[in-house]
């Protein structure tokens, strides 16, 4: 007699089960309507048709995530552990190399920390469930970003000034509000506009150009911490590029209709992220001693080729176009990091940075990286600001600067192809007069006039007397700068215990 | 002895950073603190929401609870990031370590009558109940005033999903490795009489205003809900030989001791506030008069279908715990319907 041999049972497939863990847990709610749980879905216009659409590639579970996660911070806090113990910034570069990091901690942590409150914006009102938990797992990284980037540069601030009152600065102070206001627009829009923000523009389009110079600045500048970080965020960053990703595709594909939604989303914030991150190029080409690439050529490898190269020629499949602007954007990349560094020089008496004037060797690299501009630049302000040194001084603009509507950086960008002649838009809405840097910026005031005319910008609150008072000094102390925060670097207190540190001067007290 | 090690001595100029001195006064703060106190903006905010004519994206008045100042409020877990992915971690590893040791051992087919049909029907619905109330603490994560708050929720709402996905494994192995019993978990919380009060709790909640208010609701509801799905039941599987039942639960019961440490912190600092206790106090109440009602009926139904298949009196444990959370609330100066 023969047992017929039992028919194998099919136990569930990874991706069964992954389904079963996650969005079988979803329900269409009888007692209430769907419109009652999820009312932030339909008033931007996007049409969706069908959220299980929504696919999470990483399939990723909670135990998952809690183990992967657990392991990596372990190792990233052992490492700033051992940095403090053996005083890790002795082998910094420099210490005028802090300024990169000072940027850093006074304009990213609050805005990953504004990041992980709007994807748990996300987490909580997409209709959807894969959706809601891959929003859910970003949430929870932007607030591990957040706090492991306060954390890397602890350290730091118990040795160097300019990080001790970030928090404070973050909200108040002048050329911050460049990516407060970037990211507060992010936040005030719906889920869809900040998916496309955030989710794609920044986290995708931009991030190597945001990131990047960061990272690898710490990488090449002994900055261990930061790097540790920079390698432990990889990870979660290749999670939320791919969100960004996803998400662009899913409202896309849901309606052709959503298309010039998505288009005019992608035009405004492709040009806001850049204007923004104009600060990094700054940063990269003037404030590292040591240095990675020029901004150029970030800007030529991360955006032209990588971007404009790859992902445009994918998304043209949808009818998304580059974006608006852009050209402006490719004619600006051999002056845009000249023109901000100026505007920093001459306003960091009322920043919580320092700069100086580019030293010889900083000059050589300058001329190299930027044959036809830097000379320009150098004859044109360095020169002079040289000048003024040599005989004693330091030159601060000791005006305020007016500054754009839309980005609120400071009037010093000029004309296309015209590097010595300022550009200045203005626009009038219900007879008041707006101001703008350029094309782009006037194009996204004209598009939500009643949005931007709220813009809380800093030098009009100086002069209608909201931040501490009319003089200078009343200003630095509503802002909460202490002596050596900011201001001209060489003899900062900055540079004496650096010196003093490494047996060159007396500490300074 | 110990060695000598040398290493370059360095004064430094700053403790830590000026908010928590100035806070805190002149001492090293913790990375709890460094990464948790004043983190959110709170002033110059720049454009209104487009979907909130009346409220920032940041306010206090996303709730009828309100904080003098919000940092008043702090874990006693003290968890950050770090130290919340590593707890969890080591409690999802038992988990697993549990779940794993139920599956080999087919235990689930080892228990005696009536307690395949609790797990089936009672137990693994509650997946979706987990489900729904993370949404309420993420919902609470995005509106909470201050970043203690925020952080709590946040976790809260990971844990709830972490809790789902194992009620959800459980009902993998219950259903031998297929995904029929959850199918049919699904179909008992869609429409099978005892889940009903939970379901549409959960769903009128997630339609209302005010995320503090769900926060509380949901919590009154899990302190009747543990103690009996976790607590008396459990015993009860132990006494009866339903050991598979017992090993699961107990994950569930220990999360839910460290769970509740926050809620009841918050819950005393909200009832303590130097300007707020009042106020705090009447939504508090507000909630109990809209809520309280159907809260405990929505349990005692779960505790009927509990009784239905496994008599162990668990009707009569909800009316005794809901007199003694009537009790407790009355020492708060509140008062439930029907009198505490």
């Amino acid at each position: 007699m023969t047992v017929p041999a039992q028919k194998p049972v099919r136990k569930l497939s990874m991706k069964q089960r992954y389904s079963a863990l996650t969005h079988d847990l979803d329900w269409t709610p009888t007692y209430v309507t769907e419109e009652q749980v999820f009312p932030h879905t339909t008033f931007e216009g996007i049409k969706v048709h069908d959220w299980s659409k929504w696919d999470d590639p990483f399939r990723l579970t909670v135990e998952a995530y809690n183990k992967y996660q657990a392991e990596k911070d372990r190792r990233l806090y052992a490492v700033l552990d051992g940095f403090a113990q053996s005083q890790g910034q002795l082998g910094l570069t420099d210490a005028r190399y802090m300024n990169a990091m000072k940027i850093f901690l006074q304009g990213i942590p609050i805005h990953e920390y504004d990041a992980h409150r709007n994807f748990a914006y996300l987490a909580r009102y997409a209709n959807g469930p894969g959706a809601r938990f891959a929003a859910l797992c970003q949430s929870l990284d932007e607030l591990r970003h957040a706090q492991t980037e306060i954390h890397t540069l602890s350290h730091y601030n118990k040795h160097f000034d300019g990080m001790h009152d970030w928090h404070k600065w973050s909200d108040r102070v002048w050329y911050l509000s460049v990516p407060k206001s970037f990211f507060e627009d992010a936040l005030t829009a719906g889920p869809f506009e900040w998916l496309i923000a955030i989710g794609f523009s920044f986290e995708y389009l931009l991030t190597n150009l945001l990131f990047v110079p960061f990272m690898s600045g710490a990488a090449f500048n002994g900055d261990l911490p930061t790097m540790t970080f920079g390698f432990s965020a990889q990870s979660d960053e290749s999670r939320h590029m791919t969100l960004g990703l996803e998400a662009i595709k899913f409202m896309l594909e849901q309606d052709e209709d959503n298309l010039p939604i998505v288009q005019d989303w992608l035009d405004k914030w492709f040009w806001r992220g850049y204007r923004l991150i104009s600060l990094v190029a700054g940063m990269m080409d003037y404030m590292l001693p040591k240095r990675v690439m020029s901004w150029k050529e970030a800007f030529e490898l991360y955006f032209e080729e990588q971007m404009l190269g790859g992902l445009f020629k994918d998304l043209e499949y949808y009818g998304i176009k580059p974006p608006r602007h852009v050209d402006w954007a490719i004619g600006e990349k051999e002056i845009l990091s000249h023109q901000v560094y100026w505007i920093l020089y001459q306003y960091s008496h009322a920043a919580a940075f320092s700069t100086t004037i580019p030293d010889a060797e900083d000059q050589a690299w300058l001329e190299q990286a930027y044959p036809e501009t830097w000379p320009v630049y150098r004859d044109t302000v360095w020169n002079k600001a040289q000048r003024v040194m040599d005989e004693g001084g330091r030159y601060f603009n000791p005006g305020l600067p007016q500054l754009c509507t839309v980005c609120q950086i400071p009037m010093g960008f000029t004309e296309p192809g015209d590097p010595l002649t300022q550009c200045q838009r203005q626009s009038v809405y219900e007879g008041e007069r707006y101001d703008f840097c350029s094309d782009g910026c006037q194009w996204i005031f004209d598009r939500e006039p009643v949005k931007y005319r709220q813009s809380w910008l800093p030098v009009h609150q100086i002069f209608q007397g909201n931040c501490g008072g009319p003089t200078l000094p009343d200003v630095a102390a509503w802002y909460g700068l202490q002596p050596g925060d900011g201001a001209e670097y060489l003899g900062s207190p900055d540079h004496q215990n650096w010196l003093a540190w490494h047996g060159q001067a007396p500490q300074e007290g | 002895m110990q060695f000598e090690l040398r290493t370059q001595v360095i004064e430094p100029k700053r403790k830590t950073f000026t908010n928590l001195v100035e806070r805190y006064g002149d001492r090293p703060a913790s990375r709890y603190e460094e990464g948790s106190i004043d983190i959110q903006p709170v002033e110059n905010l720049h454009y209104r929401p487009l979907y909130s004519a009346d409220k920032e994206h940041y306010d206090p008045n996303w709730s009828a609870f309100k904080l003098a100042d919000p940092y008043s409020f702090t874990d006693p877990r003290q968890y950050y990031y770090a130290p919340y992915v590593q707890s969890r971690a080591a409690t999802n590893e038992a988990f697993v370590k549990t779940i794993d040791y139920v599956e080999s051992r087919a235990l689930f087919t080892k228990m005696p009558a009536g307690w395949d049909a609790l797990v089936g029907e009672v137990l693994v619905p509650l997946r979706h109940w987990e489900a729904g109330t993370e949404l309420v603490f993420i919902e609470g994560a995005r509106w909470a005033w201050g970043t203690t708050i925020d952080q709590c929720c946040t976790y809260a709402a990971f844990d709830r999903i972490g809790n789902a996905q194992n009620l959800s494994r459980i009902g993998i192995v219950y259903g031998d490795g297929h995904d029929h019993a959850l199918a049919t978990a699904k179909d008992t919380w869609l429409s099978g009489p005892a889940l009903q009060g939970l379901r549409r709790l959960i769903e009128e909640l997630l339609a209302g205003d005010d995320w503090a208010k769900k926060v509380v609701a949901v919590d009154l509801t899990d302190r009747l809900l543990y103690p009996l799905m976790y607590g008396h039941v459990d015993e009860a599987a132990l006494t009866g030989g339903a050991g598979a039942y017992s090993l699961v639960a107990q994950h569930f019961s220990s999360w839910f001791a460290d769970h509740r440490r926050w809620v009841d912190q918050l819950i005393k600092v909200w009832l303590a506030d130097e300007t707020y206790a009042e106020s705090n106090k009447a939504a508090f109440q507000d909630v109990l008069d809209e809520r309280w009602t159907q809260i405990v009926e929505a349990v005692t139904d779960l505790a009927a279908a509990v009784d239905a298949r496994v008599r162990c009196g668990a009707a009569d444990v909800v009316a005794a715990n809901a007199k003694e959370l009537a009790a407790d609330l009355a020492a708060a100066g509140l008062t439930v319907p029907g009198g505490n």
